[in-house]
């Protein structure tokens, strides 16, 4: 039985010790993915606190085959789902502009301040354009590519078919490339004579 | 070449050989929408994950405690709410026969037999209005019609009780 089990189990049983550990481990990735999600800090933090109790209320239902994290994940994923749609209902713009960011874990390789300082602007660009997708569009995106969840996995979490995972990750990169495109058409054109992405 | 196959390389994400690179390349110079879309993969790629401020444990526990807390404050209300209707109901249902206390044990006796033949009786005329509504019924009812409404009242109670079995599994989870 691995640490991180041993927890489960514990907190299966009512130690709430042992549940603080999981919160501990697992608060970073919750976090990134509500803030991903939801693309305010303040909601990401009450999404993750929110997500957290959750997963406490219903740990008794936890499959022990299946990976932790996953269906830690899922539940926040869905909990975000639900808030955006909620949110459009409430027609609150979730394209305003908050100066606000939250803590980006420190790249150690990151010796070259300026590449530094383009790599977050770029960053920040994608968080920007990432906002414009459909909430389970967006979902797809962020567990594909910031916990490099399978096809399967992503299917599993939010309950959708594996075709319709990929023609949902499919159709969010064109809209993001397409979002991409018109937000820095400028420095796109500049950028595009000269150089081109690693692959 | 046309645009086509660039745009599926690049959603596929698949290793391309380095003929294909050099493809890819030389396209990417000439198509906007293609160099987005590698740019995006690119941008995706490197991204970091954000972490929540420090003390995110400890808020979590002060969440948790609060919402005991709450829940244990509905659940008292709730029992409370509970008892003074049940005690209410049957301070209002025993009134009638409070008065009983005052009576002498002959009286209250006799009005307890009076009261259960009263109940004996109209139970025995319920029943006997019942058959013989049956019995006329049979006669012009056909015998689909009972089947009829047999199936129907099943069905209803069937989808009673796995509405009521969905809307309590709904409520646990949520």
């Amino acid at each position: 039985v691995t640490e991180e089990m041993d927890w489960i189990i514990q907190s299966q049983q009512g130690n709430d010790e042992a549940f603080a550990q999981l919160v501990a481990v697992y608060q970073t990735p919750v976090y990134n993915l509500c803030y991903r999600m939801l693309g305010e800090p303040e909601a990401a933090e009450d999404a993750a606190q929110e997500s957290f109790l959750r997963a406490y209320q219903n740990i008794l239902r936890y499959d022990q085959q299946r990976s932790f994290a996953t269906w830690l994940l899922s539940i926040a994923a869905h909990y975000c789902i639900d808030r955006l749609r909620r949110r459009r209902f409430t027609s609150i713009s979730i394209d305003d502009d908050d100066d606000e960011h939250p803590m980006e874990l420190p790249d150690q390789s990151a010796l070259n301040p300026e590449a530094e300082a383009a790599r977050r602007e770029e960053q920040e660009q994608l968080h920007k354009v990432i906002r414009s997708l459909d909430a389970t569009d967006r979902a797809a995106i962020v567990l594909r590519y910031w916990y490099d969840f399978s096809e399967v996995e992503i299917a599993e979490s939010l309950s959708l078919t594996v075709s319709a995972v990929k023609s949902r990750l499919h159709r969010a990169r064109r809209e993001l490339a397409k979002r991409w495109q018109e937000e820095q058409p400028r420095t796109h054109l500049e950028r595009s004579h000269h150089e081109s992405p690693a692959f | 070449m046309n645009h086509r196959p660039f745009e599926d390389w690049l959603l596929a994400e698949e290793p391309l050989t380095s003929e294909q690179k050099t493809d890819l390349q030389a396209h990417l110079r000439i198509c906007q929408p293609c160099m987005a879309l590698a740019e995006v993969n690119v941008a995706l790629r490197v991204a970091k994950p954000v972490a929540p401020d420090p003390g995110f444990s400890t808020r979590f526990q002060s969440r948790l405690a609060a919402r005991r807390s709450a829940q244990r404050r509905r659940n008292l209300m709730g029992t409370f709410i509970l008892v003074v209707s049940a005690v209410g109901l049957f301070l209002w249902l025993a009134l009638p026969f409070l008065q009983w206390a005052f009576q002498s044990p002959m009286d209250v006796f006799i009005t307890w037999i009076t009261t259960l033949s009263l109940i004996f009786t109209s139970l025995l005329a319920y029943g006997k209005a019942g058959s013989v509504i049956l019995h006329v019924a049979s006669g012009f009812v056909p015998l689909y019609l009972w089947v009829a409404v047999f199936a129907l009242t099943g069905l209803f109670g069937l989808l009673w009780v796995a509405s009521f079995r969905k809307f309590a599994n709904l409520t646990e989870g949520a």
